[in-house]
């Protein structure tokens, strides 16, 4: 394939963005023909560099083997009025917010285009039409390309409105084009964070207070300032930086340095402890809110035939990102150079601006490729360290990475949450009541320190707050607590933890009132719910009311998240030692639209290996106001002979864009759990799986 | 009010409106006769939409101020000094805070 992936060591003084004509911020077009395509927000193995290109080379009508793509640089971004908009690649949204601006881009590149060849032949433009890379007047069969009429392309006016493509006309939108990047990951060319190399450099190793929100009191520098390699120790207000001629030498002397640390009393808390405030949360009145109310709670709890009480917990979760924090930085006469894995590249260049002091035009971000971001590299933590420890090192390259204990036990949290459900149940077995009372931290407080909105943080309560059953009754309730652990956007975030509970109490509703946990979600979930559909469809591809081996269980699920529907069933069964063999998990998703189907299929896939991993064994507990886990011995992943054979019933109804990068995520911990239901009769209310003696088989 | 004799100085960009740095100054003698009163911080987008009000006189000898603020997210911050002698004076400036947070709604 033709696609090549640009990526940045090059400066932008010397990158060939500057030199091509620009037809406009996202579309450079070489005389050879060569299309070049922006990418503003980040490639983290969620494929969006592709999709977002295909979106843009769909409506200019160019040949996609003659498509680059290139990141867009954040120091042109700030000198140009941010013209790229947004280059945060989290929330499941590189797609479904731009592409409509994207779109727009590539429409009006080939009107431009168009309208240089036209004025060439001296036609109207509307008689000549683009497709392939090649211009043609239809009526004297003269043809271009689009090389050749770029340079006077690019000194037309952008027609002010242009009309965007039905879907169903895309050619190469909508279809499984190749991953841009593979190639080069494949083949090792590809660079990540963690691979950034610099004449000169030198580097750093990091000590960050084992308890949280600790502080540096005293470093005795003198014992390690001898050994062979330690170039200087930097004690820094909130970690310890030791600075070498290679890492291991740096991390080697970090083991040995003494230091200080001031724990700031936080060093005795423990899971046991943050485990009872947060059970506080479920009975005080005193600062509770409501999420939503509908109907009324009490009056439809009396009137039930039956009545339902659970508790359900999910505990903190580390991202574990396989590359574990880094990043390089050089400051020199001025000028900021950051070599980093981000997800957002410009709140790194305005994290490292912050941090040097320096003007926004003095900073630039090489963007690399990430070993993992699941929502650890939006926050810019290790940003700042990198730029704090170029600063004291002025004028020579330092890469700071970090310790893989380092990195799970600094992490920003998904939070753990403890939620009370109570249901009533009519004679028929059908919810005429619902209550939900969600004790949790909250990320938007307590990470991006925003005002929360009535009190309620959206992610704690998602999937209670927006359930689409109807019932009669219903209140959601939030306190907030907030135990001394920093918590962050981990993958699908409230989705993530949140569906486990409403499905598996949804099944338990079922159970009670005797019914099929299919049937029972069909009875209750409105027919033009999306829910209602990407249900059937993901029953029907799984065969749900087929008969089974002796010893097989089903279980089904669920959800909305991040714009998308996602829909699970799994199959598996479990011997006398309590391992679960997984037959089959069949994944469905309703995104509205598909870009790129073969690519969503990845990550329903990629989702499961996530999702799998985390409700098994995933778990960070605190033990003297530390994390205990430390690596992949006591935090144990997913192997590759474990990992059941993931099925994805791709059910796009048209209308909307959806997210794909976490959605896929959200309805399998339920599903798993309902078939665990259904095969031992135990009612699995916590996670993870291993607590309860469970393992893959 | 008037633009003009106030400068706010606040970075284009921040990625986290937690601890924003601020700088306002406004040209004034601060003498008995002719000085800043008060200067004042209008947010559009936090909650609190005064953010802060800093009472001056003559003695302060400099109309400046400098501290770090709070922002929910991107918007409009205006400074607004109150001088001596009733009149009003006024800058303002735009952050973006890039958040980069994985919620289902625009951040």
């Amino acid at each position: 394939m033709g696609g090549g992936f640009a990526f940045g060591f090059h400066l932008p003084a010397v990158n060939a963005q500057n030199v091509a004509p620009e037809i406009n911020a996202w579309v450079v077009i070489r005389p050879d023909d060569t299309v070049i395509i922006r990418y503003a927000r980040s490639e983290m193995g969620q494929g969006s560099m592709t999709s977002a290109a295909q979106l843009v080379a769909e409506e200019l009508e160019c040949d996609w083997n003659k498509v680059r793509v290139e990141y867009a640089d954040t120091n042109a971004q700030v000198r140009r009025k941010r013209v790229w908009g947004d280059m945060a690649a989290v929330g499941s949204r590189t797609i479904r917010q731009s592409q409509d601006y994207l779109r727009k881009a590539g429409a009006t590149a080939r009107e431009m285009l168009i309208a240089a060849a036209a004025k060439e032949w001296d036609v109207p433009a509307a008689e000549c039409t683009a497709s392939s890379n090649v211009i043609t007047h239809g009526l004297s069969s003269r043809k271009t390309s689009f090389g050749k009429v770029a340079a006077s392309a690019a000194k037309l006016e952008p027609p002010k409105e242009v009309t965007l493509k039905d879907p169903k006309e895309w050619k190469i939108a909508g279809k499984p084009v190749k991953r841009i990047e593979i190639p080069d990951i494949v083949t090792g060319r590809i660079r990540y964070g963690i691979d950034a190399q610099l004449p000169g450099m030198v580097y750093a190793a990091i000590a960050q207070c084992p308890v949280f929100g600790g502080k540096v009191k005293s470093v005795d520098a003198a014992k390690v300032q001898g050994r062979r390699g330690v170039i200087k120790v930097l004690p820094m207000q909130d970690f310890v930086a030791v600075v070498a001629d290679n890492w291991w030498r740096a991390k080697e002397a970090l083991k040995e340095l003494p230091i200080g640390w001031d724990f700031g009393g936080n060093d005795s808390v423990s899971s046991e402890s943050i485990m009872k405030f947060l059970r506080a949360g479920l009975d005080d009145q005193s600062d509770v809110m409501v999420a939503k109310r509908i109907g009324e709670l009490e009056q439809g709890m009396t009137g039930a035939a039956k009545v339902l009480e659970a508790e359900y917990f999910t505990p903190y979760l580390a991202h574990v990102t396989l590359e574990p924090q880094t990043c390089t930085a050089v400051i020199k006469d001025g000028r900021v150079d950051v070599w980093t894995s981000t997800q957002n590249a410009e709140a790194t260049h305005a994290a490292a601006v912050a941090t040097a002091g320096v003007p926004l035009e003095n900073v630039y971000v090489h963007r690399m490729q990430l070993g993992g971001g699941f929502g650890r590299r939006a926050a810019q933590d290790y940003t700042r360290q990198g730029v704090q420890i170029a600063k004291a090192m002025e004028g020579t390259p330092v890469k700071m990475l970090w310790t893989r204990e380092e990195d799970m036990q600094h992490d920003n949290y998904r939070p753990a949450s403890l939620v009370r459900l109570k249901a009533g149940l009519d004679a028929a077995g059908n919810p005429v009541a619902w209550y939900s009372r969600v004790s949790a931290p909250s990320i938007i407080a307590t990470l991006l320190k925003l005002p929360l909105k009535e009190g309620i943080d959206p992610q704690a309560v998602a999937s209670f707050a927006d359930q689409p059953y109807s019932i009669p009754n219903v209140r959601i309730e939030y306190a907030q607590r907030n135990p001394n652990v920093p918590v962050g956007f981990w993958r699908t975030v409230g989705h993530s933890q949140n569906p486990f509970v409403r499905e598996c109490f949804v099944d338990e509703l079922a159970h009670a009132a005797g019914k099929d946990p299919y049937e029972y979600r069909r009875g209750i979930l409105p027919a033009s719910t999306k829910e209602s559909g990407v249900l059937e469809a993901t029953a029907k591809a799984a065969g749900w009311g087929t008969s089974v081996p002796a010893g097989v269980h089903r279980g089904i699920a669920v959800t909305e998240a991040y714009g998308s529907y996602a829909a699970a069933v799994a199959e598996l069964s479990v011997n006398d030692k309590n391992a679960v063999d997984i037959k089959r998990l069949v994944l469905g998703i309703d995104s509205g639209h598909v870009v790129n189907p073969d690519n969503v299929i990845a990550q329903m896939q990629g989702s499961a290996v996530f999702m799998l991993t985390a409700m098994f064994w995933g778990e960070i507990t605190i033990k003297d106001g530390r994390v205990e886990q430390s690596n992949f011995h006591d935090h144990r992943m997913m192997r590759l002979r474990e990992m059941p054979k993931v099925e994805v019933v791709l059910a796009p109804s048209g209308g909307f864009w959806g997210g794909i990068g976490e959605p896929g995520q959200a309805a399998i911990a339920p599903a798993i759990c309902n078939a665990l239901f259904a095969a031992t009769g135990r009612r699995i209310r916590s996670l993870p799986l291993k607590n309860h003696g469970f393992d893959i088989a | 009010m008037k633009n003009g004799r106030v400068k706010l100085e606040l970075p284009v960009l921040a990625d986290n409106g937690n601890s924003v740095s601020m700088k306002v100054s406004v040209e004034s003698p601060m003498t008995e006769a002719d000085h800043v009163r008060a200067i004042h911080l209008i947010s559009e987008r936090n909650p609190e939409t005064r953010m802060a009000s800093f009472h001056l006189g003559p003695r302060a000898g400099s109309a400046q101020i400098a501290s770090r603020v709070r922002l929910a997210g991107s918007q409009r911050v205006v400074a607004l000094a109150e001088m001596s002698d009733g009149s009003f004076w006024m800058d303002s400036a735009n952050v973006v805070v890039t958040l980069s947070a994985c919620m289902d709604e625009t951040g």
